[in-house]
């Protein structure tokens, strides 16, 4: 018998203790590691960011257009490499509970100003050519089982032609996806000058301008540059990073992080106290035994070692369980959840973040007993009742 | 019969402080299970009560047709001279219709907890607005005088946002504002709003003769259906009309849902994390006085006192467990003001509510937590060979 069996038979004598405290270790890494991949996919935009990459708005706020005119002379600014704008069309299929993700946009610049963004069916050439052309990320069109090249009727929910109408016809003539899978694709364009030359109201407005420095040591210069052409103006602009634009946006739903680091803190509560008590407990039984043993020859670090593995394989063991669990809810869920958590999946990350806690916690459950087992005096355990 | 099962149960209870160890850890570990599943009912029923709170039934709210909210609605002047001139719509003492037509913009403001840019709506409304609000009351200063750049703001931004304090100046773009009145609705979503004259607003915006929204006091609920057979019949209205309280609930339920099933699941799946430790503390219990209960069993105990004994120490923990997590939600989340994006695309501020109902869902929780950690446990005990006794 080596040491590696008698771990493992120490571990299950009791083996109802031992299923029950996997059980409990396994909730524990299955909401981390859920949480974990929430977190993730709500970070994306946060962590896919280009770090030359800026993002200026109307200053009073993101919801207020500006001057098509702006788009041209932020061209002309110092430092910027490309510029593009985008509107938010407030699209929907349908009914109005098909929410479509859509931005009028110019089409030549918007694919110069992310490159991430890869052509994968249909060419480039018909999406410039043609007005009533759009291009349609790969999550949008799986989530609604749409085909390339089909014609779909695109209803907005903000804008309408002078006739009342509010619906814009558009043929689906690109697709694109990103390598990256954590670049979020669940959204489409259409183009600018196709929106803008039917528009009843608010016509030769943007949303906002997207544009790339190539260098982000001068990200805040050319920042300072373009709000300060419009200064004074009635739309003045407020130009910051993509990523301080997107953390900034995220904030707005709450604090998410304290709400996921309360729930995990609470769930890894919970579990330190039943599996640290629980391990008090198994190894006092044990101290009859674990007299025997030292006077069979095991000397103290022997025995100290052994109960830490023991700890540190229930931890594991338990921990694994709600990884592959959490792995195989993930798988499940996140075609349904494409729309709100592009990118939805287990990561390398997080399956090292959740293995290194789980022999961090079988380190810290096993410490308090493996102590007391390496201090055991043979002659008082022994003459124990 | 009973008495067996009143000395056997007493037995159980006074030998906890014997394994007062995993005894405590099944307390807290039910406790934060109750914990938890609190925190999130307490964020979703706060969010609720607030938003479902502030539509009156005697209000009417009209937006263009299929816009959903105001930010995405639009009105011209046509329309609303239309809407004025409709049946049910009650008239002040000068025989006016008691009528607001609203522009809705959002403007910057700083959230003081992250210190980032949150989306506050700024209202622009006429002389009759406040009336169409249930309980406005100016709680400071005064309100802003007509045409003028001055601005009023709710106490709920003052609570959670930074730069629309009394007195301060305002820059929203090249204009300047100055904060000349704190209101009140009573906790309604309207108290996350920032008030100013429509006339100003329409001109700074470039929006002169345009509003978003038009609300109207009605003359009792039963008009708004009159309403809306003229605005169907009428060819050159194309709106949508709806009581305000339908309006409000209508764009509560996403919100407060989402944060409902993230609650419930998380809580489900600790529960089952705890469930396994209060398994583990009742074994641990019945191993520890085997050799007691078969003595029991061998002067005349039948094994059934013995399976309600260790039930009613189970069920016991699990209680003290689930009322110490519900007090404990309750003095630290009743009544904390928190802000989230509503249906309007805007932040509303809202209070944790900790209601009765949620905390009875809690000790319902925690007493399920006991009762399946005591059951195989209770069966043992029962079955406790008497040979035992000589252990």
């Amino acid at each position: 018998m080596n040491d590696a069996t008698l771990i493992r038979k120490s571990l299950f004598r009791n083996k109802t203790r031992a299923i029950l405290l996997v059980l409990s270790i396994m909730t524990a890494f299955l909401i981390f590691s859920v949480l974990g991949a929430f977190s993730r996919a709500l970070n994306s935009g946060v962590e896919t960011a280009a770090a030359d990459r800026l993002v200026t708005l109307n200053a009073i706020n993101f919801t207020l257009t500006m001057p098509y005119a702006y788009w041209g002379r932020v061209d002309q600014v110092e430092g910027v490499q490309a510029v593009t704008h985008a509107s938010w069309f407030g699209g929907y299929y349908q009914e109005p509970r098909n929410f479509v993700q859509s931005f009028a946009v110019d089409m030549e610049s918007y694919f110069q100003v992310y490159p991430e963004l890869v052509p994968i069916e249909g060419d480039m050439e018909t999406l410039l050519a043609r007005n009533d052309c759009a291009a349609i990320g790969q999550d949008l069109l799986q989530q609604y089982e749409w085909t390339p090249g089909q014609r779909i009727p695109l209803t907005s929910n903000i804008w309408s032609k002078p006739d009342g109408s509010r619906v814009w016809d558009v043929e689906l003539c690109l697709v694109f996806d990103a390598e990256d899978q954590d670049v979020p694709t669940n959204y489409m364009m259409l183009q600018y000058d196709y929106y803008n030359e039917s528009l009843a109201f608010n016509r030769d407005q943007i949303g906002w301008m997207i544009l790339t420095t190539g260098d982000p040591a001068i990200n805040d210069q050319v920042g300072r540059d373009i709000d300060a052409l419009f200064t004074n103006s009635p739309a003045e602009t407020e130009t910051s990073t993509e990523a301080a634009f997107g953390q900034a946006f995220l904030e707005q739903l709450g604090n998410i992080g304290l709400i996921l680091t309360l729930v995990i803190g609470a769930a890894f509560a919970t579990i330190l106290m039943i599996v640290g008590t629980t391990m008090v407990m198994a190894i006092n039984e044990r101290t009859k035994e674990v007299a025997v043993m030292k006077t069979l020859g095991f000397s103290p670090p022997r025995i100290f070692t052994h109960v830490l593995s023991e700890s540190v394989l229930l931890s594991l063991l338990g921990g694994l369980i709600g990884l592959g669990l959490a792995a195989l809810l993930l798988v499940g869920v996140s075609g349904a959840l494409a729309g709100q958590f592009p990118g939805l999946r287990m990561t390398p990350t997080i399956i090292g973040q959740a293995v290194a806690l789980m022999i961090l916690f079988g380190l810290v459950t096993g410490l308090l007993p493996a102590i007391n087992a390496m201090r055991t005096n043979i002659v008082t355990a022994l003459g124990k009742d | 019969m009973l008495k067996q099962i009143g000395a056997v149960t007493m037995i159980n209870l006074r030998s906890i402080p014997q394994r007062w160890g995993m005894s405590l850890a099944t307390v807290l570990s039910v406790a934060l299970v109750v914990g938890v599943l609190l925190g999130f009912l307490a964020m979703a029923n706060g969010f609720r009560a607030t938003v479902d709170g502030s539509g009156a039934d005697d209000v009417a709210v009209f937006l263009r047709a299929g816009s959903q909210a105001e930010l995405n609605s639009g009105l011209g002047r046509d329309s609303v001279r239309l809407i004025e001139a409709g049946p049910g719509i009650a008239a002040d003492a000068a025989g006016d219709p008691v009528l607001s037509a609203e522009l809705y913009v959002i403007v910057d403001g700083i959230k003081r907890s992250s210190g980032t840019e949150a989306n506050l709506p700024l209202r622009g409304v006429g002389p009759d607005a406040s009336a169409l609000r249930e309980g406005f009351t100016m709680i400071e200063g005064r309100m802003f005088a007509p045409g003028s750049s001055e601005l009023v703001v709710g106490e709920g931004v003052i609570r959670q946002f930074e730069g629309f304090d009394m007195g301060q100046t305002v820059r929203l773009g090249s204009n300047e504002w100055r904060v000349v009145g704190v209101f009140s609705t009573g906790g309604s979503v309207f108290d996350s709003e920032i008030w100013a004259d429509v006339g100003t607003i329409q001109n700074l915006y470039q929006r002169t003769g345009t509003v978003q929204s038009v609300r109207a006091r009605l003359t009792s609920p039963e008009a708004l259906a009159g309403l809306q057979a003229y605005v169907a019949d009428e060819p050159r209205l194309d709106l949508d009309v709806t009581s305000e309280r339908e309006f409000f609930a209508s764009s509560a339920g996403g919100t407060s849902d989402i944060i409902m099933f993230l609650g419930w699941p998380l809580a489900v799946i600790m529960a089952i994390g705890a469930l396994a430790g209060a398994w583990n503390a009742m074994y641990a219990s019945v191993d520890a006085r085997t050799r007691e209960i078969a003595t029991l069993r061998a002067i005349g105990f039948s094994g059934f006192p013995a399976f309600v004994g260790t039930m009613v120490e189970s069920l016991m923990l699990a209680a003290i467990g689930g009322l110490l997590g519900a007090g404990a939600t309750y003095l630290i989340f009743d009544g904390v003001s928190a802000s989230t994006l509503g249906g309007g695309f805007t932040q509303i501020v809202f209070s944790f509510a900790v209601t009765p109902t949620a905390l009875v869902s809690g000790v319902v929780l925690a007493l399920i937590v006991g009762a399946a950690g005591g059951f195989f446990p209770a069966i043992r005990a029962a079955r406790v060979p008497i040979l035992k006794a000589q252990g």
